[in-house]
């Protein structure tokens, strides 16, 4: 019966009376009440994970892996690292992608198997962010909530929009500069709705719960009070970064506000409900990520092995070098 | 002319230095880089210390024999630039000319205040990052007078002669027409950037406007006539080791001080205490 709604949901939103719409996202709704949480328990424990590495770091065959020491395997940094979210102390587990002050976009690869994280290729090239005056790369350490999905098969109940098919983005603001693969627990803030071509794609914004901050952080208000400037800065720099590469400004859903931490525990909580429906096999369509994992036992993409750690590193080989156009910076005459 | 640096030690630590070299011998990089580097006097030369987006608080050692590049201390221990929001270390590549001196005997007759002691401050506005050490080919754009714990301090506006930008920055108006907004955020920098080591916010003369080309090179001149009176021995001294390699007609002119200053070796950059990384919200700064 789902089944079958699923399949209305994709064969095309231009069918669908707005009564209709109605009736699906009511049924979104009571699926979401009828997925039980917890119904995987993830074998996966932070204390044992490391990163494994194969390639040169700013080339596109750079693969970094999470690896568990404890069973000596490569796991799924999308499917197989907890989300871990604790509602009451409103904390989870972040994966660090891109460090703050830099500009490589590295990010989990949604296709290939063991989701490692790569370096975003465009037209053969590594990519880069540009600097948009007056900052340097990246604001926040930026990185992804594993276990979550912005759904492309389904609208957003309030917006009306689909989801980018990545994990939940996470901006975390605390003063340590997080390395790429690392992950931290931290402390669920609040989020921005951004509309990037279209398609939905929140920015979570949290705190590392080893900053000395993040105690008198309780609430998106507090970063205002506390953090002066960051909140705009962060509007600011995700409405222009892809301008400098010749594409529009990017639209910031409910007027550019931020949505506080009860809110955002939800949205976190749906966007976990949703990954289940991608892992579970009950979400299907063209283009969804690889659910390849090896801690889920009673998903259809669980296996056994996903890569031979013996042909991965620890270490990491010395980095091709960074183009020096990445040092650019460009300034915009209006915001 | 073209010039060369000799590293000692390691960057990020008590015993790193960068001399200047020229044709592989160490000179002066206060006393012996000329200032300008075209007989029109378009083009001057300018020291590179703190590389853009970096914060370790390197300066050519007035004291020190032949002036390398060291980076600062404060009780010992290394100084450090803040990151002050939304600002990642230095805005600019600063450094200073090389053969200017603000003299501290001397009061200002526009800003009231005396001069600093050191060779006159320049941030760099072109799109590349630079290195400690480096001599970048440069044009005067305008003048900032930073009052600096009640001492006139000089901030020049440059950019590098190489720079895609430089032909069509002829003068302090062009930086906002090309640059939008890098004069409030240079003006801004200056007057937190001791904030978050506990001092007051520093003042700017003239209410903080950037002062044009006409003016700068003017500051110029007068910082380049007052080292002119220094190395000659015509201003007190102080602390300030006047030795060059390439002044004969001066008093302090040794040709025998290369070989006092140590071979080249350099070694890889020290880690940096990750407390540095910290970044610093000034309310009210925006």
């Amino acid at each position: 019966m789902m089944k079958k709604f699923d399949a209305a949901f994709k064969s095309g939103p231009q069918l669908r009376s707005l009564g209709m719409a109605r009736a699906l996202d009511r049924l979104a709704l009571s699926k979401q009440h009828l997925n039980p949480t917890g119904n995987f328990t993830p074998a996966a424990s932070l204390s044992s994970l490391a990163s494994l590495n194969e390639g040169t770091k700013y080339s596109p065959d750079f693969k970094k892996y999470s690896f568990d020491e404890s069973t000596g395997k490569v796991i799924s940094y999308f499917h197989d690292v907890p989300l871990g979210l604790d509602t009451s102390n409103r904390t989870a587990n972040m994966i660090a992608e891109i460090p703050r002050w830099s500009n490589a976009k590295f990010e989990i690869n949604a296709k290939l198997p063991g989701n490692p994280i790569t370096q975003d290729v465009k037209d053969g090239k590594v990519r880069f962010v540009k600097n948009l005056f007056p900052y340097h790369g990246y604001v926040h350490n930026y990185g992804a909530f594993p276990q979550t999905w912005e759904d492309p098969t389904t609208k957003d109940r309030e917006l009306s929009l689909y989801g980018d098919n990545d994990p939940l983005d996470v901006c975390d603001i605390g003063d340590e500069v997080l390395e790429t693969g690392a992950i931290k627990r931290v402390k669920i803030l609040g989020s921005m709705a951004l509309v990037d071509s279209g398609e939905l794609d929140w920015k979570i914004i949290v705190i590392n719960v080893d900053d000395p901050m993040a105690k008198e952080l309780h609430d998106i208000h507090d970063v205002y009070v506390r953090c002066p400037g960051l909140l705009e800065a962060t509007r600011q720099w995700f409405r222009f970064y892809k301008v400098p590469d010749g594409k529009p400004k990017n639209h910031i859903a409910f007027n550019g506000k931020f949505k506080t931490q009860q809110e955002t525990v939800e949205l976190l909580e749906e966007y976990h409900s949703a990954w289940k429906r991608l892992v579970s096999g009950e979400t299907k369509g063209e283009g969804l990520p690889n659910i390849s994992n090896t801690t889920l036992e009673n998903t259809p993409g669980f296996t056994s092995s996903l890569v031979n750690p013996s042909s991965l590193k620890k270490s990491q080989e010395p980095p091709a070098d960074i183009p020096s156009d990445v040092n650019l910076i460009y300034y915009s005459s209006n915001d | 002319m073209s010039f060369t640096t000799r590293q000692i030690g390691a960057a990020n630590t008590l015993d790193y230095k960068v001399y200047i070299e020229k044709n592989g011998k160490p000179i002066s990089a206060f006393h012996d880089i000329p200032l300008y580097a075209n007989e029109e006097k378009t083009v001057l030369n300018m020291i590179v210390e703190v590389p853009r987006w970096t914060n370790a608080k390197l300066e050519v050692s007035k004291e020190e024999k032949l002036n390398p590049i060291i980076q600062d201390t404060k009780k010992g221990k290394l100084r450090y630039v803040r990151n002050c929001f939304p600002h990642h270390g230095y805005i600019h590549n600063y450094g200073a000319f090389p053969q200017t001196w603000e003299d501290p005997n001397q009061t200002h007759p526009e800003t009231k205040a005396k001069g600093d002691n050191d060779p006159l401050d320049v941030c760099e506005i072109g799109e590349q990052v630079g290195y400690p050490g480096q001599i970048k080919q440069v044009k005067v754009l305008g003048v900032m007078a930073l009052l600096d714990e009640g001492e006139t301090d000089w901030k020049v506006i440059v950019i590098d002669v190489n720079d895609p930008l430089a032909s069509k920055l002829n003068d302090i108006e062009d930086v906002e027409t090309h640059l939008p907004g890098l004069l409030r955020a240079t003006n801004e920098w200056f007057r937190i950037y001791k904030i978050p080591d506990g001092k007051p916010e520093n003042q700017f003369a003239f209410s903080g406007e950037c002062k044009n080309k006409k003016y700068a090179e003017e500051v110029v001149n007068e910082c380049s006539e007052a080292w002119e009176k220094l190395i000659k021995g015509e201003s007190e001294k102080g602390d300030i080791s006047l030795v060059n390699t390439t002044l004969s007609s001066t008093a302090s002119f040794s040709e025998a001080a290369v070989n006092e200053i140590p071979p080249a070796s350099p070694q890889p950059s020290a880690p940096v205490d990750k407390s540095i990384d910290k970044w610093f919200f000034i309310s009210g700064a925006h």
